[in-house]
């Protein structure tokens, strides 16, 4: 039958399990935006969820009126005799014509109307000129590329956006079909191979907004999340302005250690990190890399401990990811998380 | 009423068993030509992938019990479901309702003793074994297919997936094809073909009419997948740019061309059920079919109408607003066919007087489940509303409520239902009601949640999934549900395979059914009618005048065409007389040609080009060997 | 009903064959069952020329530079001559129905010398292409020669089909089984050189 994993020693596989309660545990206490369409925060979301409840009541009615038309036959099920050609013939073909075309008309195309001329055009991509800010978002294999004004500031898998402001997102891909996808805040938009979709980003409020591809990508596409966080627009500028500057310079003899670890070895070839050698474009850009919660896109909090486990070895946490075991020791380990840990 | 055979009648009977008699042994399974030992094949073949299929519907299930499972690995699920989807699809469902109820009914429906081209019968079905096997080689070597069941390039491209995996995809699904596009020439020319005297087109069963529909929905879809998956092979095998977006190609040419088959392939998956609950509801309610001309139309025409909507599996992908409101508006219309059908099996209940045995309790099931995964693809036609839920639990909600719910049921009552014709037995009826039960809410407790977590925003084809977005509890009840949707699966089979041994005998007509099956003996004898019936309306057991006379048409010897193994053609609109066809006994051609096409397949999977050219060159000479004596072996 | 037209008639001589011809008012199955396998081949060959436009309309040269667009002169002649072939098979199939046994083989024949000669040509003529540009640099070149290749599959088998019904109708005379085949034969060559022409057009599309 199917062969296992090979990358997945038994050790590993118990913290990984372990790792359930923690992460588990940890998103919650976290506070980490849900994902649902229902909880909409946006105008457009919020359209897509009232059309959803309407649909839902229409859709019960019919359900219910069939299944009494259902009970109605089971009630009159023993009226005896052969009746071949039937009783109620007339009556029963207008049901069909009334059920079967009539009702049906009446409801689709209000339906159409509501949903596929009117709804449609808020949901679609945002015309130039109406948005105020356009981010490229990249999608890779299994992670996402968020670059802003040209790639002056380009982060990874958070992206932040300002709260009440008409955002554009420009979606592509450096690979495979990925599908971008913040359920609070808009429908998805596919990220495909020689075109550039766009969506609209608006939230109504500051918060955090959970995302995830959803496009079947690969062996982790269960573990390419996003966070979109939207900030007071005073906040996102900071941000911004912030995201544009070089790496911090490490202050500890450990954290230089690190950064020079870092360059040495592969790391450095993958990874891009503003202000030093590290101008890699495979693997996410590092150069804020304590700017955010999460690591491996959302799946694993950024915190020492995780860090360290994931240089370690990536392959146990997700594994097939790009990122190969790099053979180090514990003690290089720490050395170049420290350096890290101070890319605020 | 069954066809009595009176003591001057008997002559022609014995004559025809001694020219009907068939091999004995497994030679005689092999060599066969008869429809209804190609349908059991057909059956017993269908129903071990749908176990299969089943089993690892369960291990997703299994995986997918809690946050962060670890049943299976990443590697592992991509393969269970991607060949989950296959298996169901391919291996299961399309041989079913086509392979087994199709083959063993129609010829017995319209009056005929087998199909026009029994030989190329056989060859379809070799054909659909060998692709079966091909794929499961793929599952055994642990290299099955792994993106999806719609294998999205530039994922499957080479690049991305370099192994064979998304070889034994691209090479066996064009494999598979073969067989259904024989099949469905097949059934066509039989139905125009080889009706019995006086069934004219408008007196022919809606179970046929149904058929009828598919297999032109086959014939036409096919062809369009057979070609993305020749693109895919070419790219991936030759270094093709079909698929490559950077040398001029496009990655939507395979998504267009995959749902082009795609869509029609879903109402080829539930036509054939309607046909089904077309002929169990007439029986079941002693009321002949509300609106009969009206339903046979609609059935055609969903069909049709299938071939035009594909784009709204292609919602995201960013096309022009305009293009996506047409292929919604289209959508939309399929609606008013499939409503019209749904209301006029509802009537058909709600007038007669409906006894609620097991066939007649599937098909209720069946018309719950479908007008719930109608109402929900009716919504995801919202092209907004679709942009939200589109790849999330939601779609997987819909579509197993219209596959599984609305084209599984009338298989499960369809296998109630004729297992009295077939097998000469009848099943055990308050097991077969529990059956029911047990299958009904098994269905509805795995898959109605699935509504619930894709508005949630649960991402489909995810392999696991984290704690704390609200998730877990309902994952967890629908693997329960999965669990007793199995028990009651294994029920029926146990139910039907007890019953074969145990069973009362059922006699030739237990239901006093309403088509020709039901007045010959249960199971049928080879020739399947000893005198080809006379029709004058659709539902001809229930025209005991016809039936009398058939009787009186033994007896004189009018209408045996004892000599050789033969049954009329007729015309095509009114089925009046017109030939006297020669039906080959058996052959050994039809297994060793779909061997041969086989190995053509296995080298075209190696790259063994010039190999696979000597394997043509041998299907070359089993065609001529085949074709060698005319009609005789 | 009695008698059943074709029931004491011997359908595998000649004669036999000729009167089940005279009598049938139906088209024999073996004809149906040719037409709708072409149903499926012609769609197939719609779908390979819809992806040849799709994929022209998606970029901006077609041919890609550095490709020349097809010489019109070679490939309409080759097309033209074998359109003969629906002449001289229309004429086999006539002479099938009425039992012209001598008049089928010459037919057959005919067609087959034309049908070799053209796959000859096209062997050629995709030869020459290959030394200009290839399937694998572009999809350009992908669909052009799978297009192409596909209808010189189709001829390719057509012949062998056409060998095969003219060796059988040589030994086993004008039965109704080879008689249907002459007639299935003569409508898959219907389709096949019409396909010809439609390939002809969209290939030659960028030249026109």
């Amino acid at each position: 039958m199917v062969k296992p994993d090979p990358h997945r020693p038994r050790r590993a596989a118990t913290r990984y399990a372990a790792a359930v309660v923690v992460v588990g545990g940890a998103v919650v206490v976290s506070g980490c935006g849900r994902q649902s369409i229902i909880s909409n925060k946006s105008p457009q979301a919020h359209g897509i969820t009232v059309l959803w409840w309407w649909m839902l009541g229409v859709a019960a009615i019919v359900f219910a009126g069939a299944v009494t038309f259902m009970v109605i036959g089971f009630v009159k099920r023993r009226t005896p005799g052969m009746p071949i050609f039937g009783r109620h013939e007339l009556a029963a073909q207008m049901l069909v014509l009334v059920f079967g075309i009539g009702i049906p008309l009446a409801v689709l195309i209000p339906l159409f109307g509501v949903s596929d001329v009117y709804l449609v055009q808020q949901t679609s991509a945002p015309l130039p000129g109406t948005t105020k800010l356009t981010i490229n978002v990249i999608g890779h294999q299994w992670w996402w590329e968020a670059r802003y004004e040209n790639g002056r500031a380009v982060t990874a898998n958070e992206i932040h956006i300002p709260a009440r402001t008409r955002v554009n997102v420009v979606a592509t891909t450096a690979d495979v079909i990925h599908s971008f996808w913040v359920p609070q805040l808009n429908r998805k938009i596919d990220m495909i191979p020689g075109q550039r979709n766009r969506v609209l980003l608006y939230a109504d409020h500051p918060g955090k907004y959970r995302g995830q591809c959803s496009q079947y990508c690969g062996l982790q596409h269960a573990n390419m999340a996003m966070y979109v966080i939207a900030q007071p627009p005073a906040a996102f500028r900071a941000w911004l302005k912030h995201m544009a500057t070089r790496a911090a310079t490490p202050r500890t003899a450990q954290a230089r250690a690190g950064e020079r670890l870092f360059m040495n070895s592969q790391c450095a070839s993958c990874h891009f990190i503003g202000g030093t050698p590290a101008q890699g474009t495979v693997g996410p850009n590092l150069t804020h890399l304590e700017s955010r919660s999460t690591l491996a896109a959302g799946t694993i909090p950024n915190t020492r401990r995780w860090l360290a486990d994931w240089i370690h070895n990536p392959q146990n946490i997700k594994p097939g990811v790009r990122m190969p075991d790099l053979g180090l020791s514990w003690a290089e380990v720490h050395t170049i998380a420290a350096y890290l840990e101070e890319l605020k | 009423m069954a066809t009595v055979i009176r003591p001057r009648g008997q002559q022609y009977v014995d004559l025809l068993d001694r020219v009907w008699g068939e091999r004995k042994g497994l030679v005689g399974w092999l060599t066969t030509t008869d429809h209804k030992r190609i349908g059991i094949m057909y059956f017993f073949t269908a129903l071990a992938f749908f176990g299969a299929g089943g089993v690892e519907a369960l291990l997703i299930r299994t995986q997918l019990f809690g946050p962060n499972g670890h049943v299976l690995s990443p590697a592992a699920y991509d393969q269970i479901f991607t060949m989950h989807g296959v298996t169901m699809i391919f291996l299961f469902v399309i041989p079913m309702t086509t392979g087994a109820f199709g083959n063993y009914l129609l010829p017995l429906m319209i009056g005929a003793r087998d199909m026009a081209f029994p030989r190329m019968n056989a060859v379809s079905y070799w054909i659909y074994l060998a692709s079966g096997i091909f794929m499961y080689i793929a599952l055994a070597q642990g290299h099955a297919p792994n993106a999806g069941w719609f294998d999205y390039v530039p994922l499957a491209s080479k690049t991305y997936s370099p192994s064979i995996n998304i070889d034994y995809y691209g090479w066996g699904l064009i494999f598979n094809g073969i067989a259904s596009t024989a099949t469905s020439i097949n059934f066509i020319v039989t139905i125009f073909k080889l009706r019995a005297p006086g069934m004219s087109l408008n007196r022919m069963p809606l179970f046929c009419y149904a058929f009828l529909a598919v297999s032109f929905a086959l014939l036409f879809a096919l062809p369009s997948l057979s070609v993305a998956a020749l693109f895919l092979e070419l790219d991936r095998q030759l270094g093709f740019q079909f698929y490559t977006a950077s040398h001029g190609g496009n990655p939507l040419l395979w998504q267009n061309l995959f749902w082009i088959f795609g869509h029609p392939e879903v109402y080829i998956i539930i036509l054939p059920a309607f046909g089904i609950a077309t002929a169990i509801i007439p029986t079941f309610t002693k009321r002949k079919m509300i609106f009969f001309p009206l339903v046979a139309l609609s059935e055609i025409l969903v069909a049709f109408l299938g071939f035009g909507v594909w784009v709204h599996h292609m919602f995201t992908v960013g096309y022009p607003t305009a293009t996506t409101v047409y292929f919604a508006a289209a959508s939309l219309i399929i609606t008013i066919p499939s409503a019209i059908q749904l209301f006029a099996w509802i009537a058909t209940i709600m007038s007669g007087t409906p006894e609620f045995k097991t066939p007649l309790l599937f098909i209720v099931g069946f018309i719950l489940f479908f007008i719930i995964g109608g109402l929900s693809g009716v919504m995801l036609a919202a092209i907004p509303f679709d942009q939200q839920v589109h790849d999330s639990y939601f779609v997987i909600a819909h579509f197993h409520f219209v596959i599984f719910g609305a084209a599984v049921f009338p298989i499960l009552g369809g296998m109630y239902f004729w297992f009295p014709k077939v097998t000469g037995r009848m099943y055990h009826e308050g097991w077969g009601q529990f059956s029911f039960w047990c299958t009904f809410v098994g269905t509805l407790v795995t898959f109605f949640p699935m509504h619930i977590v894709g508005l949630m925003g649960m991402v489909r084809r995810n392999y696991t999934y984290p704690a704390g977005l609200g998730f877990s509890t309902l994952n967890a009840l629908e693997t329960v549900g999965a669990f007793v949707l199995a028990a009651g699966l294994v029920s029926i089979v146990a139910n039907l395979l007890i019953s074969y041994h145990k069973g009362a005998p059922a006699g030739n007509d237990p239901w006093e059914g309403d088509t020709l099956e039901w007045s010959t003996t249960s199971p049928p004898p080879p020739y399947n009618y000893p005198v080809i019936p006379t029709v004058t309306s659709p539902y001809a057991m229930w025209d005991t005048a016809d039936r009398e006379l058939d009787n009186k048409r033994l007896e004189r010897g009018e209408g045996v065409f004892a000599l050789g193994h033969r049954t009329p053609g007729s015309t095509v609109q009114d089925a009046e007389v017109d030939e006297l066809l020669e039906m080959p006994p058996h052959s050994i051609w039809p297994p060793v040609t779909a061997l041969a096409l086989a190995g053509v397949f296995v080298m075209l999977l190696l790259q063994h080009y010039f190999i696979a050219l000597g394997f043509a060159a041998v299907i070359a000479l089993t065609l001529i060997g085949w074709h060698r004596h005319g009609a005789q072996p | 009903m009695s008698t059943v037209p074709g029931g004491p008639v011997d359908r595998d001589t000649p004669a036999g064959a000729i009167h089940l011809a005279r009598q049938r008012r139906a088209k024999p199955n073996g004809w149906w069952g040719m037409v709708l396998f072409l149903c499926s081949e012609v769609t197939i060959f719609g779908t390979m020329i819809a992806t040849y436009f799709y994929l022209q309309f998606g970029v901006h040269h077609w041919p890609p530079r550095g490709i020349s667009p097809e010489k019109v002169a070679y490939p309409s002649i080759a097309t033209g001559v074998l359109l003969l072939t629906t002449f001289t098979m229309w004429l086999a199939a006539r002479a099938a129905g009425a039992g012209a046994r001598r008049t089928v083989l010459l037919m057959i024949s005919l067609s087959l010398l034309i049908q070799g000669a053209f796959f000859g040509v096209q062997v050629a003529l995709m030869s020459s292409d290959l030394s200009r540009f290839s399937p694998r640099s572009t999809a350009y070149g992908s669909i052009y020669y799978t297009l192409t290749g596909t209808h010189d599959a189709h001829v390719l088998v057509g012949c062998l089909l056409g060998l095969a019904v003219l060796w059988f109708v040589a030994r086993r005379g004008l039965t109704d089984y080879w008689s249907t085949a002459t007639r299935a034969l003569a409508l898959y060559w219907y389709v096949v050189n019409t396909m010809a022409v439609f390939v002809l057009l969209t290939t030659l599309s960028p030249s026109l």
